[in-house]
Formats: C-alpha cells, sequence, structure tokens
C-alpha cells in the first residue's frame, strides 16, 4: 500500500490535517486506534473561549471543521468578554461531545480523497534519514513520501488516579508505546508534560436550584463564517462555589495529594491549578467558583470545571459533597491526571516539519501544546504544509501580525515550553487586528489559494469589503446633526466612545448605508480601533522587515566569537529560521542581532 | 540603503572639548540643513561654521558641519558630521532634535555595519565589525550602568514594578474575565499613570530644570580669606586663572568657569573670602560671593587646615546648613588629612574632604563627591532632574511618559481593557529600554503568580 501523505492520530489536530490535505487535492490515509474515539474531548465538553475562540474562527477562514462542528454540536453559545472592545470578543460553546464526534467523523467518512482505517502507528518508516512511511503494531508497513503525527497525549501515556497509576492514553483507551521511544532513538528529544481532567458527576444527582443559573446567549453567534444561521435551543449550565467545609477537608488532606507528594514528575499547567493548589496558595480567598457543565445535550454527565483535583477519590467524594448543591452528588467519573511524552517544538520548523527527520510533520499535544483548538489550529497548518512540501511550493507560515495561528506557532519555534502551552489574547501582540470579526478577511485567501475553500466564498467576501469601504466614505463626507453637538462629520462622532453606527444610520442625508449586520460590525470596529492599529501596525511592519530575513539551516553560530555566550548556545538551539525569531529568543540581545545581521549579509555575498 | 536615518554621538560621551556627532541615512542632509535655517548649498566635504537650531526656534550651539554625498561618505549614505561643544547638554539638545526631526539613534555598530554592507569596508573585516558591536554593546551597557546607579535605577525600577502589577490586573482581566477574580480599578490606575507621569515628568526635568540643565551646574567656592579659595578653584580648572597670594583678601569678583566631570558640566565660581571689613570694595566683593553661594546648586566651603574651625568659619558654615554643601579642608600637605579640622566639620565626615590645592592630594575624591552629591541623594541639588540621563534613556523615557498620558486620556474616555493595556505596554517598553530588560515580555507569569486562575 502506499499514499502521498498518511496522517496518524484521530484528535483535534489529525482531523483537520487529514482533511486538509485530501481536500487539497492528495489521497490520504488516516489512520487512528478507534473510529469510535475520532474528535473526542476528554476534558471539558467546550469549544472556543478567551483566545481559543479567535483560533476556531481562523481555522474556520482557513477552510478548517471545527467551527462547523460546533455549529452543529453546540448546546450553548456566548460571546464572551462582551463588555470589552471587541477586538478581545471570543466566542465559546458548550459541546455535545457525542455529536461533536459524529459530525467530525461523518465529514471524514464523506471525504472522498480520506481513506479511514484503525491501527496503531509503532514505528515510522524510514529511508535515507528521511519518513517514508509508517509501520502499524501488526507489523505492516505502508509507505508514504509524508507523513503528520498527532498522538495527543497517548505516547508513553500515565494516568494518575489519586494514589493509583495506570498506563492509559487517556481514560479507557491504551497508551501508544513504540512509537515515541521510536522517536527518541531517532534522534528526537522528547520530555514529560501532565494534564489532568476533573471529576463528573451524575446530572440527576445534582440539586440544581441551589446554582447560579448560567444561560447562552440570546442571539448566539456561529463559529463557522459559512453557518448562516444557528437554529439551536439552548441548554444553561450552572455555577456554584466551594467554602469553608470544602477547604477543610483538603487542608486536611493535602498529604495524599500525589503534586504535594512528589508522586508526579511532569509539569502541569499553572493555568490549571487543583483545587489543593488553589487553596494552599490562594488561603485568603474564601471560596473558589465552580461551572456545572453538561458533557451533552442528553448526556447524564456534569463536568465540574475548576474543580481539577489529584486527591484519593473518597476525598473527591467528600469535597463535592461539602459544595452547596451537589451535597448527594454522585461521582461517575473521578479526576484523573494523565502524564505524556511530548517532543520540544524547538525540533520542528515553522511549516510543523521535524528537523531531524524530514518529510515527518508534528502537530497538536506532542509539540507541548494543550487544547483541542490549539491542537486543532496546528493540525490544518501541518497538512497544509504537508501538501505544499510535496508539491514542491513555498511553505505556510503565518505572522504573528497575521493571525492567532502565527502567534502559536511562532511561539512553539522560539520557547522555551515547560508547561502545556495554552493561548491568551496576551500573547498576540497585534490583538487589535487579530479579531474574531475579521479572521476571514485575514485567511479566506489562504484558504482559496490552496483549494480548501470555492472561490465563491472569496468573492462574496470582497464584495463585502467593497460595501464596507464605500460605506466608510459615506461616513467621512456626509455631515449629520446631532442634539447637543451640532453638525459634524460623520465618521467623527462614530470615533466617540458609546456612540454606534446604529444612533448614526438614521441621521445620514443620503439615507442608511445597506449594509448586513456582520459588515457593519466589522465597520465600526475597524474606525473605532482605528488609530491604535495604525499605531501597532507601525511596529508589525519592522517586525515583517525582520521576519524576511532568512537565516540558513545550519548556519554556524559557534564560529561566530562576537555573539554572547547565552547567545549562542540558545540559537544553537532554536536554529530559528529568520532574524525576526532570533530576536525575539530568550537571551539574544540587540547587539547579537546587529552581529548577525553582518554575517547574514556575508552569507548572502557569497552566494 | 537601509531605509532609515540613524544619528550618533561618535565621541566618547563625556570627554570635554569637542564632540562630532554623525548623521548617515536618506534625511541626514535635510535634517542638518532644517536646524541651520542660514546655511544653503554646502559644499560636499568642506567645513562651515554656523549656529544650529533646535525647537522653537532655539540657539543650540555654534558648530562646525561637514556633509557628504552617498556613496562618497563612510556609510556609502548621505551623511553629516557636526562638530560641538562637548558638554553633555549641547550634545544631549543636538541629538534630541535630530531625533525629533525623524531620525532614530544609532544602534551599537550601527554606523560601521552600513559602511560594511554598503560595501565601503573589506568583507574580511566582518569580524572586526562584529567584535566592534559587541564591545561598543559593553561599553554602552557600562556607561549605563554608571547612569542607573542610584536615583534613576531605584525610580524606573519601581516605575516598571508599579506598571507591570496594573498590567497583569488588566491583562487579567481580558484573558480570565470568566473567573472570579479582583480586576483593575480605573480610577486607581488614573492615579498611578498620573503619578508615574508625574515622576518621569520630573526625572526628564521640567522645562525650568531643562534649562538649568542647559545651563550646567552652579558650584561657588566660599570661606575664610587665605583658606586657599583661589588655589582649589585653580587647580579644578586646571589653570592658573584666578591670583593666589598670601595676601588676605587677594580675590575681590566673582570667577566664572567652565569644568567637566563625569559628563557633566560644572559652572564653578570663586569668590572673595568672608571676614569683616572695612575696606568697601571687599565688602562688595563679599556680597556678591554670599549672592553667588546663595543661587549655587552646590557650596565648596572651604576652610584651612593650619587655621581650624574658627568662631567666625562656623558661623559662616551655619549660613549654607540648610543648602549642598561640601566641605573642603585645604592645606592637608600641612597638616596630613586635614587633623582635626576635617574630623570636627559640622558638615560632618561625609561631607568633608581634605585636599591640598598645592599638591592636589585629595582632588579626586572632590570630584567624586561633587558628581555624587549633585546627581545622587536625597539632597542632590538635581533632585531627580540632573541625572545624567544620557540621551538614549531620556528619550524612552519620553516615550514612557507620553503613553502614560495617553494612558490618563483614555481612561477619561472610559476605554476598554485592550487599548489600556496597549498604553501600559508600551510606557513598560520604554522603561525597560532605560533598564535594559521589557517587563511587558512575562506578564502571564505575573498573572498566574498573582491571580487564582484556572478550571
Ligand atoms: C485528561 C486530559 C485532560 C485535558 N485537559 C484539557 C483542558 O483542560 N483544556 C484543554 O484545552 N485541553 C485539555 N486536554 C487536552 C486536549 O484533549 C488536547 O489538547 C487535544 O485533544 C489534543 O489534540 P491532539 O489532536 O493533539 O490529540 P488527541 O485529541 O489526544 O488525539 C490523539 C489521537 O491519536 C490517536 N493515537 C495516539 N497514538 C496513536 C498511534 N500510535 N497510532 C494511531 N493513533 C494514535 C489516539 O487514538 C487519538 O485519537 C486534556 C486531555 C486529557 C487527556
Ligand atoms: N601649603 C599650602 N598652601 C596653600 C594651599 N592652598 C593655598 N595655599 C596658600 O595659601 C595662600 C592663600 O591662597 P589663596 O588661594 O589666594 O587663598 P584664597 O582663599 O583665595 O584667599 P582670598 O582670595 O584672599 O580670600 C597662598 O599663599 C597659597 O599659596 C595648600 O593646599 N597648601
Ligand atoms: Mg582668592
Amino acid at each position: 500500500m502506499e499514499y502521498p501523505i498518511i496522517v496518524v492520530g484521530g484528535g483535534h489536530a489529525g482531523c483537520e490535517a487529514a482533511l486538509a490535505c485530501a481536500r487539497m487535492g492528495v489521497k490520504t490515509l488516516f489512520v487512528t486506534i478507534r473510529k469510535g474515539d475520532i474528535a473526542r474531548m476528554p476534558c471539558n465538553p467546550a469549544i472556543g473561549g478567551l483566545a481559543k475562540g479567535q483560533l476556531v474562527r481562523e481555522i474556520d477562514a482557513l477552510g478548517g471543521e471545527m467551527g462547523l462542528c460546533i455549529d452543529y454540536a453546540g448546546i450553548q453559545f456566548r460571546m464572551l468578554n462582551r463588555g470589552k472592545g471587541p477586538a478581545v470578543w471570543s466566542p465559546r460553546a458548550q459541546a455535545d461531545k457525542t455529536a461533536y464526534h459524529e459530525r467530525m467523523l461523518s465529514s471524514i467518512e464523506a471525504e472522498k480523497n480520506l481513506d479511514l482505517i484503525e491501527a496503531e502507528i509503532t514505528a515510522i518508516a524510514m529511508e535515507e534519514g528521511k519518513a517514508r512511511g509508517v509501520r502499524t503494531a501488526d507489523g505492516e508497513e505502508i509507505k508514504a513520501e509524508k507523513v503528520i503525527i498527532a498522538l495527543g497525549t497517548f505516547p508513553n501515556g500515565l494516568m494518575h488516579i489519586g494514589e493509583k497509576q495506570i498506563p492509559g492514553g487517556r481514560e479507557g483507551e491504551p497508551p501508544s508505546r513504540g512509537l515515541s521511544d521510536m522517536l527518541a532513538g531517532a534522534g528526537l528529544k522528547r520530555e514529560r508534560l501532565k494534564t489532568g481532567t476533573p471529576p463528573r458527576l451524575l446530572k440527576e444527582s445534582i440539586d440544581f436550584s441551589r446554582c447560579q443559573v448560567q444561560p447562552g446567549d440570546e442571539d448566539p453567534a456561529p463559529f463557522s463564517f459559512r453557518t448562516k444561521k444557528l437554529d439551536v435551543e439552548q441548554i444553561p449550565c450552572h455555577l456554584t462555589w466551594t467554602g469553608e467545609a470544602t477547604h477543610a477537608i483538603i487542608n486536611a488532606n493535602i498529604h495524599r495529594a500525589p503534586l504535594f507528594s512528589g508522586q508526579i514528575q511532569g509539569t502541569g499547567p499553572r493555568y490549571c491549578p487543583s483545587i489543593e493548589d488553589k487553596v494552599v496558595r490562594f488561603s485568603e480567598k474564601p471560596r473558589h467558583q465552580l461551572f456545572l457543565e453538561p458533557e451533552g445535550r442528553d448526556s447524564e454527565e456534569i463536568y465540574v470545571n475548576g474543580l481539577s483535583t489529584s486527591l484519593p477519590e473518597e476525598v473527591q467524594l467528600e469535597m463535592v459533597r461539602s459544595i452547596p448543591g451537589l451535597e448527594n452528588a454522585e461521582i461517575v467519573r473521578y479526576e484523573y491526571a494523565i502524564e505524556y511524552d511530548f517532543f520540544p517544538p524547538y525540533q520542528i520548523h515553522s511549516t510543523l516539519e521535524s528537523r531531524n527527520i524530514p518529510g515527518l510533520y508534528l502537530a497538536g499535544q506532542i509539540n507541548g501544546t494543550s487544547g483541542y483548538e490549539e491542537a486543532a489550529a496546528q493540525g490544518i497548518v501541518a497538512g497544509i504544509n504537508a501538501v505544499l512540501e510535496l508539491r514542491g511550493k513555498d511553505p505556510f507560515v503565518l505572522g504573528r501580525s497575521e493571525a492567532y495561528i502565527g502567534v502559536l506557532i511562532d511561539d512553539l519555534v522560539t520557547k522555551e515550553i515547560w508547561e502545556p502551552y495554552r493561548m491568551f489574547t496576551s500573547r498576540a501582540e497585534y490583538r487589535l487586528s487579530l479579531r474574531q470579526d475579521n479572521a476571514d478577511e485575514r485567511l479566506l485567501g489562504y484558504a482559496v489559494r490552496f483549494g480548501l475553500l470555492p472561490r465563491e466564498q472569496w468573492e462574496g467576501m470582497i464584495s463585502a469589503r467593497k460595501a464596507v469601504r464605500r460605506a466608510r466614505r459615506r461616513l467621512e463626507t456626509e455631515s449629520v446633526t446631532l442634539e447637543g453637538s451640532g453638525k459634524m462629520r460623520a465618521a467623527r462622532l462614530l470615533q466617540r466612545p458609546g456612540v454606534s453606527l446604529e444612533d448614526i444610520e438614521p441621521l445620514l442625508p443620503n439615507g442608511p448605508l445597506g449594509l448586513g449586520k456582520k459588515e457593519g460590525e466589522s465597520l465600526e470596529i475597524d474606525h473605532k480601533y482605528r488609530g491604535y492599529i495604525r499605531r501597532q501596525d507601525r511596529t508589525a511592519e519592522k517586525l515583517r522587515r525582520m521576519e524576511r530575513r532568512k537565516i540558513p539551516d545550519g548556519f554556524a553560530y559557534k564560529d561566530i566569537g562576537a555573539l554572547s555566550t547565552e547567545a549562542r548556545e540558545v540559537l544553537e538551539k532554536f536554529r530559528p529560521e529568520t532574524l525576526g525569531k532570533a530576536a525575539r529568543l530568550a537571551g539574544v540581545r540587540n547587539s547579537d542581532v546587529s552581529v548577525l545581521m553582518v554575517f547574514l549579509e556575508r552569507a548572502g555575498d557569497e552566494r | 540603503m537601509h531605509g532609515d536615518t540613524i544619528v550618533a554621538l561618535s565621541t566618547p560621551p563625556g570627554s570635554s572639548g569637542i564632540a562630532v556627532i554623525r548623521i548617515s541615512g536618506p534625511e541626514a542632509i535635510g535634517i542638518l540643513e532644517a536646524m541651520a535655517p542660514g546655511a544653503r548649498e554646502w559644499e560636499p566635504r568642506t567645513l562651515h561654521n554656523c549656529p544650529l537650531y533646535g525647537h522653537g526656534p532655539q540657539l543650540l550651539d555654534d558648530v562646525v558641519t561637514a556633509v557628504f554625498h552617498g556613496p562618497h561618505s563612510y556609510t556609502g549614505e548621505d551623511s553629516a558630521e557636526i562638530s560641538c561643544h562637548g558638554s553633555m547638554q549641547v550634545v544631549s539638545a543636538i541629538i534630541e532634535e535630530i531625533v525629533r526631526r525623524g531620525a532614530r539613534l544609532a544602534g551599537p555598530g550601527e554606523f560601521t555595519r552600513r559602511a560594511f554592507l554598503s560595501g565601503k569596508l573589506d568583507l574580511v573585516q566582518a569580524e572586526a565589525v562584529a567584535d566592534l558591536i559587541a564591545s561598543e554593546t559593553k561599553l554602552q551597557t557600562e556607561v549605563a550602568l554608571l547612569h542607573l546607579k542610584g536615583l534613576l535605577s531605584g525610580k524606573i525600577g519601581m516605575i516598571e514594578k508599579g506598571l507591570r502589577s496594573k498590567l497583569a490586573l488588566v491583562e487579567a482581566s481580558i484573558d480570565f474575565s470568566e473567573e472570579d477574580i479582583e480586576t483593575y480599578d480605573p480610577g486607581e490606575l488614573e492615579t498611578v499613570a498620573s503619578t508615574y507621569t508625574a515622576l518621569i515628568a520630573h526625572l526628564l526635568q521640567s522645562e525650568v530644570a531643562g534649562s538649568k540643565l542647559r545651563r550646567g551646574i552652579r558650584i561657588t567656592i566660599t570661606g575664610p580669606r587665605n583658606a586657599g579659595k583661589s588655589s582649589l578653584y585653580n587647580a579644578l580648572l586646571g589653570e592658573e586663572r584666578a591670583i593666589v597670594s598670601p595676601v588676605p583678601g587677594t580675590t575681590r569678583d566673582v570667577l566664572r568657569e567652565r569644568i567637566h566631570i563625569g559628563g557633566l558640566t560644572y559652572h564653578l565660581e570663586d569668590t572673595a573670602g568672608l571676614a569683616e571689613t572695612g575696606c568697601e570694595i571687599e565688602s562688595e566683593g563679599i556680597r556678591k560671593g554670599r549672592e553667588a553661594a546663595g543661587a549655587a546648586d552646590l557650596v565648596l566651603f572651604v576652610v584651612d587646615a593650619v587655621e581650624g574651625w574658627q568662631e567666625e568659619a562656623l558661623e559662616e558654615l551655619e549660613v549654607h546648613a540648610g543648602s549642598n554643601r561640601i566641605v573642603v579642608v585645604n592645606k592637608a600637605d600641612l597638616v596630613p588629612g586635614g587633623g582635626d579640622t576635617t574630623s570636627l566639620s559640622p558638615a560632618g565626615e561625609e561631607r568633608t574632604v581634605a585636599v591640598s590645592a598645592m599638591t592636589g592630594e585629595g582632588l579626586a575624591l572632590l570630584r567624586d563627591k561633587i558628581f555624587d552629591f549633585t546627581t545622587n541623594g536625597e539632597l542632590s541639588v538635581v533632585q531627580g532632574e540632573l541625572i545624567a540621563l544620557n540621551i538614549r534613556q531620556g528619550i524612552a523615557l519620553r516615550r514612557a511618559m507620553e503613553a502614560l498620558e495617553r494612558l490618563v486620556a483614555e481612561l477619561g474616555k472610559n476605554s476598554p481593557a485592550e487599548i489600556l493595556s496597549l498604553e501600559l505596554r508600551e510606557a513598560l517598553d520604554a522603561c525597560g529600554e532605560v533598564t535594559g530588560k521589557s517587563a511587558a515580555e512575562n506578564i502571564l507569569d505575573e498573572i498566574f503568580s498573582k491571580f487564582c486562575i484556572g478550571k
């Protein structure tokens, strides 16, 4: 058997990778351990959220599947941060996990260029140091030009449930052993990370009347630019709080927590501290907030967001029952944590291709990230790049000023990862421009060029953009009279805080602008942020200039005596692809960048 | 061509005499011409004498200039050289004006790098260029460190810390708005921003202090007759300017000369010896001397080690008790270490130096003390105004201040968190240029250490 591209791992990264390859017209084999676990969500039943919502919109604008799946499987939609400026609004939805899986699986099965099989891959077949296919646990070898692996938390996964330790890739699934060891044998460096998921409660055992209701948005907005209208009956979530009783139980049992006793080695993320961690470190806080989120529309299980713990089972139960509304709660599934191998991403290019093994691409959790959205974003980028490389085309690398996906991958190849990497809006220095509302304007062009979305999509956007431009010109030329402030340009009036396009439109002398809801919003947002964005653009341009200066692979830093020792070390380790990336490495100073420039220019001259 | 225009001081900072400022890039000649409105059509590679004007227009200095058209210049670009008076005040004023007109401060070794890139230098010289960049950076760091000692680093460090913790609050309110955590208080943020704006403005010297900076720091030598004031004056100047004689009451007028210590310019004044006298001319001299000492930023009170603390001297010193003073016990060559006079000094040991104007003993220590007491410490004449800010730091601080001013304006408009963050980050970034590290970078660390966040 032979395929141009093989994708291994049916998680969020693998699904987007496989679909992208197939949709770009490449016959692709998609291998995962169990079809029934395609796009499974092992942790919280939600897609999107702060910064992650932006990622989903970007994946969607690139022609990805995640947005469509969640629009189908969502049971509650909220636009977060509505109280702040629109640059940091982020869509989030509670998902019906089963529906999400089913929707993804059906898209995959419907894709004619995509063959899905169940198998465990234990080795990458190599030829002359390059990836040339995969080997299954049964010893079968399947050849391929490019291999994308997205193994999630499976590589040498070790689950911790209280004081018990069980090898596994995820609850109820065996770990993946051979492949990680084989890659380590081939020279890839690997390290361990840790993450966990809170207990699930039986829905009918909860007294929701003692909790606070959190409904969805009244006018829910879809994730996908391709979803015209959401038709969904929304389900509420609930809020409750820990209290003194809970904290007393935790304090009495703290010595039994593996994190405190030192049993767990891998580093867990600081943004997901366990409840015992919160209680110990923030002892002055009288209570901690918990979200009760349904695992699905008809699911009997409730996910307790905020209650991560590594305490033994009987303590978990005692703790849960000390919380208002949960006095009689039954735990259906206990909390567990998982430790797994990942391959620190200084070993990959921005295309997500391995430096050590050409032809091998890595995406998702194995690059040290956490989160469905982060995984999916890498998946689509890996898929696109594998195809482009196959066709001898230029690689697809998004800039930091272009997309959150660009920020994500740039961070991966320039930063030390010592906890699972998660996206935050504060990581994106150009976040005023990287908004959920304009992801299509930013990225749709690529999707159309790569054949991931039909041309009409692009044309639709262009005509909408033209309409916006026309409307903007009208605002700049037409004057309106507002009671109390006299006559002024509509554009100036719109600049004022608290004044919306809706307020101005009826006052325009030449009648309404005739824009759709989305276009009107986009015009307004752009207008309000204009001055700031222009300022950001100036620094962004400097960044782009630095990004255009490529550093040849294998550049000999060790021969440059004028570099500081610290800089030489990190440069050797990260081998940045551009001067911009070099400048962002911790330990590289301005003077080192200047020194590099001199040598780069010389290298260029000699060519 | 490298696009932008750069400027730098090409003689070592702080050295007296003449300083040379170089500008290179497409705007180089245009900027210079705009600052010298009298000049027209300069002939390249020839020296021209002309006055240079700043914003206002305000006369900056009388300078000598030369322009070079690319590629016939060191960097291969259009460039200009300005030779001006060597004081840091003049140099900073000129460079700041050039930056205001659109140039940017050159990075370490940037002139040489441009020369190299434009093919002016041999390819094999790359190593040398690189080493030069490294060593210039080292020098710059050393100079920066020197300047950072004491007040400046303390103040900026405090501002950074304050801004950083506010930024953490603002960012947490965006990235963790779903969590039940403390959020920023706009009123408090405004207070902090205004306080820091004022502080930086102070560091930067307001208009008044700025003119003081340009004027230089005034030091007046006073003390009893024959203590050796004029001798000390000459010794600090390094030339025989004042008449010295064993006759008491030799000096009658106020003499004034410029001296440089640690890159700063001082105006040193010699005055008539203090005494009860019937002589009208001498009394008039003493009156003028007292006036000068009253207006001085620092008083050097000279006593004769042999004479010791006479009643009159003590009374006279008392007059300057409230001001910034250093007691100089002179003629230490006659009484080693100044003897009792030093240890009994009412100004305290810290502010007393034994010197010999004749042998030069103790003068280096006196210079150090002068520099220290005018740039540091709670009694500093500069009170933060005259801190030896180098030009780069000055520009960075101004950027920080502008960002904070905009922040206050945004708060007034009720702007959302992401806009406040933009200004806070800019201010932090600018402070980071002064302290050499960007404090905005790892703001997530601050958030995680501060707040209880997570599912
Ligand atoms: C316990 C737990 C808690 C988590 N908590 C959070 C959280 O709080 N927030 C958050 O954002 N994210 C959390 N995650 C992470 C989130 O699930 C992942 O980030 C995301 O699913 C990663 O996607 P992925 O595509 O990289 O891998 P996964 O979704 O893990 O998918 C990996 C896939 O690869 C397949 N596979 C593995 N090895 C092989 C092999 N050798 N051959 C063939 N197929 C193979 C597996 O069967 C699986 O289908 C948690 C995960 C776990 C397990
Ligand atoms: N041995 C010795 N003699 C000194 C020293 N400094 C000054 N003298 C002598 O002291 C006498 C007075 O010196 P001046 O410098 O004129 O003193 P002054 O304080 O300016 O005096 P008036 O201007 O008259 O007030 C001269 O004879 C100097 O040579 C010194 O450090 N050591
Ligand atoms: Mg005298």
